[in-house]
């Protein structure tokens, strides 16, 4: 097995850089982890067991311009060069979390943003010791994990796993700091994942029952949950017209399932009227999933909509126990 | 990629219906060569729909209301309510549009050779069924018994007024009519009568197990159609519902158009009622 001593960790990070800009989990002044550019001689926050964002970001930006009008040339995707991008600890959940967002933006008629976005990027994957708020663990998820290389971690050290051929490609220009290990680690938070799972019955989902209206009776609206969940890719399509008077821009902004005027259409009508309904549509999708993936549960068990929600409110427990969880 | 751009377009006709509602014709900017296949915009099925772009205002979902003509003329029948079709007032023949399309599924012909058909529409509702109406005139003989329910709120809010009696003339379809409010010139038009909608289906003998009915209309009559219709024999599976929804991509990607696990976009916008039975929020 190929493994690399914690010591050799910053020269991994040179060699890493060589291949492309380089983003992990940091620990921001104000006590935040986010995935950002990790300066060097800067170490990334691997003991961190969530970033606040996840890493749908580099995918999806939460605004960006998907159009460009011009009144002699019509509409146009604004395709640039992405430059080569390297995502360094990410957890099973948050990969699992890039692959359902695979899902839904590539495919028969891939998006062709995400698309080139998403080839210029390598993953590697960290493992992690779930925290009181992961849900992996108790609730496995059918998302595949997937990854280039796969970084265990073990007591003095990484041992390394490779997930795909730019992986095995990126393995030889990083073989400096490796060094071969007879090793028998124990299972990682990947095992949750790529699991066949069966789905609730349609009957769990019942309006009917009473913490529906208990917890949305708590929820505020605010969306966070959406925001920083890392399989939520709803998006408002928006257009300004430039002060030109004869050009445009198409953006996309991250949408949220929690507002009202996301079920609107003209006129103003609603097919979600009151939170109650839109609390139990996002529990459905997001268990259950529609289009691209229908029947395809959309929670990683990442946990970060239950610990950013500023009510305390909790999914997983409805989930508990329309499943009949006795925890 | 190609659904996701939307090509030019080019209004040819602007015909107001009533105050707020214009039926418009369009043509597709790139020079199609005689014989060439028509542009895949202007060549889709009764139920789809497309989204239609003014530039520096948005984008919007409208139904189609024609049928696929050999010059790729697109009809589209909009009622002026929203931040696109607001400005569209004041567009005229020669105006530039972005249209990209089709999308969904539209109505199942298949499924209907041979059957007696009701198509039922309230308001803004006839002009996804007009194109279906078109589409089944003009293979006539491929159905059994055609009829149209049409109500609107008033005697001149009904769209299309003068095709539709043109139409009833012939022994092809029988088309009753009804408003909500009698205003003042009801007498004039035949087969109307001041009632709700489904109040016409007391006027209709239908064979449940030969008939399919297609409903458009606001989320408001739809409870009351499909429970009138049941009563009266018809199964789910032959009742069809077009729904409206604000579908922003059209590719089953924004999630606005959701409904229960279905997208309008890719799974609909029509479905038969089985599908929508149940799901909080469907119909209204």
């Amino acid at each position: 097995m190929r493994y690399m001593e914690i010591s050799k960790l910053q020269r991994l990070l040179d060699l890493l850089r060589q291949q492309g800009e380089l983003h992990s989990p940091v620990l921001g002044d104000d006590g935040v982890t986010r995935f950002e550019l990790l300066p060097p001689g800067k170490l990334p926050d691997l003991a961190a067991i969530r970033t606040q964002l996840p890493p749908k970001k580099y995918l999806l930006h939460p605004q960006e311009t998907i159009l460009t009008y011009q009144a002699d040339a019509g509409y146009r995707v604004p395709l640039a060069t992405v430059p080569a991008m390297i995502l360094f600890g990410l957890h099973p959940c948050d990969l699992a979390g890039i692959s359902y967002l695979d899902r839904i933006f590539l495919g028969d008629e891939p998006d062709q943003l995400y698309l080139s976005r998403r080839a210029a990027l390598t993953l590697i994957g960290v493992s992690c010791t779930p925290d009181e708020f992961c849900s992996c663990r108790l609730y496995p998820s059918p998302l595949e994990a997937w990854y280039d290389l796969f970084f265990q971690q073990s007591v003095d050290g990484i041992a390394v796993s490779i997930g795909s051929p730019r992986g095995a490609e990126l393995m030889k220009i990083l073989d400096d700091v490796m060094e071969e290990r007879e090793l028998l680690l124990p299972e990682d938070t990947r095992c949750f994942f790529g699991r066949k799972i069966p789905l609730p019955p349609e009957s769990e989902l019942d309006q009917g029952l009473p913490e529906w209206q208990v917890l949305a009776g708590h929820c505020i609206g605010c969306g966070a949950c959406s925001v920083c969940c890392p399989t939520c890719s709803c998006f408002d399509v928006l257009e300004f017209g430039g002060l030109d008077g004869s050009s445009a821009e198409r953006l996309r902004r991250w949408d949220n399932c929690l507002f009202r005027s996301h079920a609107e259409v003209a006129g103003g009508m609603s097919f979600q009227k009151d939170r109650a309904q839109r609390f139990r549509y996002r529990y459905r999708h997001k268990y259950r999933g529609f289009g691209q993936v229908k029947g395809v549960p959309g929670c990683t068990g990442c946990g970060r909509c239950r610990a950013f929600c500023p009510a305390g409110l909790d999914l997983r427990a409805l989930a508990g126990k329309l499943e009949g969880d006795a925890s | 990629m190609k659904a996701g751009l939307p090509t030019s377009a080019t209004i040819t006709s602007v015909r107001k219906l009533t105050s707020d509602t214009t039926l418009f014709a369009l043509r597709c900017d790139d020079p199609a060569a005689a014989g060439a296949p028509l542009p895949a915009v202007a060549s889709f099925l009764p139920g789809q729909f497309l989204e239609l772009s003014l530039p520096g205002i948005g984008e919007v979902p409208i139904s189609y209301c024609g049928i696929p003509s050999s010059d790729g003329t697109i009809e589209l029948c909009i009622r002026h309510v929203g931040h696109v079709t607001i400005p569209l007032q004041n567009a005229k023949p020669g105006d530039a549009v972005g249209l990209r399309g089709p999308f969904g599924l539209g109505f199942p012909l298949k499924s209907y050779e041979n059957q007696d058909l009701l198509l039922i529409a309230g308001g803004l509702g006839m002009a996804p069924l007009r194109s279906l109406l078109l589409a089944l005139l003009v293979e006539r003989g491929q159905w059994g018994e055609l009829t149209l329910l049409y109500g609107a709120r008033e005697p001149g809010a009904l769209l299309f007024l003068d095709e539709l009696l043109y139409m009833s003339q012939s022994s092809d379809i029988r088309i009753y009519l009804a408003v909500d409010r009698r205003g003042s010139c009801l007498e004039g038009i035949p087969h109307c009568r001041a009632a709700l909608l489904p109040a016409l289906l007391d006027q209709v003998m239908l064979q449940p197990e030969r008939t399919h009915a297609a409903l458009c209309g606001p989320p408001i009559v739809y409870t009351p159609l499909v429970e009138r219709l049941n009563q009266l024999g018809l199964a789910d599976e032959r009742i069809h519902l077009s729904l409206e929804r604000r579908m922003k991509c059209g590719q089953g990607r924004c999630g606005h158009c959701a409904v229960g696990t279905y997208l309008c976009c890719t799974d609909g916008p029509v479905f038969n009622y089985a599908m929508l039975k149940g799901i909080e929020g469907a119909l209204v």
